[in-house]
């Protein structure tokens, strides 16, 4: 096999890893602080593609203020339902799990009842592609990649150096303790909360213009973000973006073999065969 | 509650679950009623048996694949080796469970969140595979189509056939009788007794004695048996078969029926689909608010009422200081007594 072709497959790979990751890291965050499993998570990428739609495409927004303000909007919408919902589940998962099934219901089906059921689409901010060697990447491509990097760049240095970034990784630690030292519990779990879901609404955003935007787009997302969460680890920020790489890397060369719904299965298989050998994911805690 | 007067309770339920299920054909004819109550009844033993595996306190979100399995076998050994529907009736559901085996023993590896994630990701590679492999025999995303319905039973005074909604009806009725005859006799014995230790505390059960992981996989794979007895009916009842069928969608319905109602009784299903099969007939004209109907009824009540309708009537007793005082129980189906 041609090198570049698997390079080029790697590259696809990660293309869209790159901006799972972003959907997986804010699950794994509202794990990590609430203890909660939130399948709803797609809805919230739903509600940035929307968003971006709005913003851009009716509205005339450039690209990065559609994506600022899609982050800002889902951010709201993720305290709103921290607040009204899953304030009351912390530490209870099972409930927590059948009141998000509940949740995703209720969004999908707003989001049909409002936005309708049709594929939306939102322009290309950028157009043209690039040559590295025998490796073509589409610009917008490069540019989706660039700005996901840099917003998982970003979520690190907030958690790493910012008095509500260490509050957050306080709670998640131990909430109790957290609280004995003066962290306020609950301002730290809604401002977590919304931080996770404006992460998987900026994802939503960044890949309005590459897929359609419809009610039901966030399906696909948050199975792969659950994957991503699993093999690395639930609850770890740096198990997710290791997890997504290797379901990225997986996935792009499965699909020089394989059929894509075969691609899908494979990554269900890293699931089951991490948590048989590895139940904690490759960097969760033990 | 002594188990006597569980196993009484037991009886008279299923005693009014009979006359209830006998009474609807002496009442209508119609044969979208009769259409509804097949549902129904197909829907009752889904949940029950679902509820079952989760009276040991795990939430299977497979629990429609092995409808699906036991669906798409029974349709191809009817339609591909030739054999009669009652064969098939008796083997497809045995080949779920055997399914459920290995499926199991996976899944009882890990606990808490990662079991029913675990379990989404069997629900997930099955219904890729119903849908993308095999399609020469699972028929891919157009369907796995015509299938039989069930053969005419040959007997003494001669042939009876199961053809129509009345004759399904009455089919139905029996497999949900029988199915339930036996769910409601487990819950009342040591085996139900000891789930339901099992549900409120593994460790203290553990440390009693019982093998946990045994009874877990001993009621994993019989949730899956009954969830194939009411696949086999479904695949000849639908006569077509898709793998949407046995997706996220459906089995999250089977959620919703069972936590309303509440997951910490046997009766809690019975209840949860009842109400919910009655007032979406109610609701009609509001069909395409169903889902957001559903969504909002699932949060409200696992928010407010964690323990599903069945226990709403000893928490207003309580509230007026009529029943025992009891702390409460805000975990999933902690501490109900059936």
């Amino acid at each position: 096999m041609p090198i570049e072709l698997l390079i080029q497959a790697l590259l696809n790979g990660f293309g869209l890893a790159v901006v799972y990751i972003l959907v997986a890291l804010g699950l794994t965050l509202i794990f990590s602080i609430l203890e909660v499993i939130n399948f709803a998570h797609g809805e919230f990428y739903m509600l940035g593609g929307f968003a971006a739609y709005y913003l851009s495409a009716v509205g005339g927004l450039n690209y990065v203020a559609t994506l600022v303000l899609a982050m800002l909007l889902v951010g709201l919408a993720g305290v709103v339902a921290e607040r009204l919902v899953f304030r009351h589940l912390r530490g209870k998962t099972l409930n927590a799990f059948i009141v998000s099934l509940g949740l995703l219901w209720v969004l999908q089906a707003t989001a049909q009842l409002s936005f309708g059921v049709l594929d939306k689409s939102v322009p290309s901010a950028v157009s043209g592609i690039v040559r590295l060697g025998g490796v073509i990447v589409s610009r917008e491509r490069m540019f989706v990649i660039l700005t996901a990097v840099a917003l998982i760049v970003g979520l690190y240095l907030f958690l790493k150096f910012t008095r509500i970034g260490q509050a957050m990784r306080a709670v998640a630690q131990d909430a109790e303790a957290a609280a004995l030292q003066g962290v306020n519990i609950e301002l730290t779990s809604a401002l977590g909360f919304g931080l996770g879901c404006a992460l998987a609404g900026a994802a939503g955003a960044l890949l309005a213009p590459i897929f359609a935007v419809s009610p039901t787009m966030g399906a696909l997302p948050v199975v792969k973000a659950f994957i991503i969460i699993i093999v690395g680890g639930m609850g770890s920020l740096p198990g997710a973006v290791l997890g997504g790489l290797l379901l990225g890397a997986v996935e792009g060369v499965g699909t020089l073999f394989m059929s894509s719904a075969a691609v899908n299965i494979l990554g269900f298989l890293m699931v089951i065969a991490i948590l048989l050998l590895r139940p904690r994911g490759l960097l969760g805690a033990a | 509650m002594p188990p006597e007067a569980r196993r009484v309770d037991g009886w008279i339920g299923f005693g009014v679950l009979l006359v209830a299920g006998v009474s609807v054909p002496l009442l209508t004819r119609d044969s979208y009623h009769l259409d509804v109550a097949t549902v129904i009844l197909r829907n009752l033993l889904l949940t029950m048996s679902l509820r079952y595996v989760m009276s040991t306190g795990q939430l299977n979100m497979a629990h429609v694949s092995f409808m699906g399995i036991a669906a798409y076998a029974s349709a191809l050994l009817v339609t591909r080796a030739g054999w009669s529907f009652w064969a098939a009736l008796a083997v497809a559901p045995l080949l779920a469970a055997l399914a459920a085996v290995p499926m199991g023993r996976v899944a009882l590896r890990v606990s808490g969140p990662y079991y029913f994630l675990i379990s989404f990701a069997f629900l997930e590679v099955l219904r890729l595979v119903f849908n993308n492999f095999f399609v020469d025999y699972l028929g891919g995303p157009s369907g796995l189509v015509e299938i039989p319905p069930p053969h005419p039973l040959l007997l003494t005074g001669g042939a009876v056939t199961f053809i129509g909604k009345l004759a399904q009806y009455w089919l139905m009725l029996v497999l949900f009788l029988a199915s339930a005859a036996v769910l409601i006799r487990l819950e009342c014995s040591r085996f139900g007794l000891v789930n339901g230790a099992i549900r409120q505390s593994e460790l203290l059960a553990e440390t009693l004695g019982v093998n946990v992981p045994r009874y877990k996989l001993g009621a994993f794979v019989l949730g899956a048996f009954f969830a194939g007895v009411a696949g086999v009916f479904f695949a000849h009842s639908q006569r077509v078969l898709h793998s949407s069928d046995f997706g996220l969608e459906p089995m999250v319905l089977l959620v919703v029926f069972t936590v309303i109602g509440g997951a910490g009784s046997v009766w809690g299903p019975v209840v949860g689909t009842l109400v919910l099969a009655v007032a979406s007939e109610l609701l009609r004209e509001l069909h395409h608010y169903e889902l957001l109907v559903y969504g909002l009824v699932l949060m409200v009540v696992m928010l407010c009422f964690p323990d599903g309708l069945v226990a709403l009537p000893g928490r207003v007793a309580r509230r007026f200081g009529w029943g025992r005082a009891k702390d409460g129980a805000s975990t999933l189906g902690a501490g109900v007594a059936p």
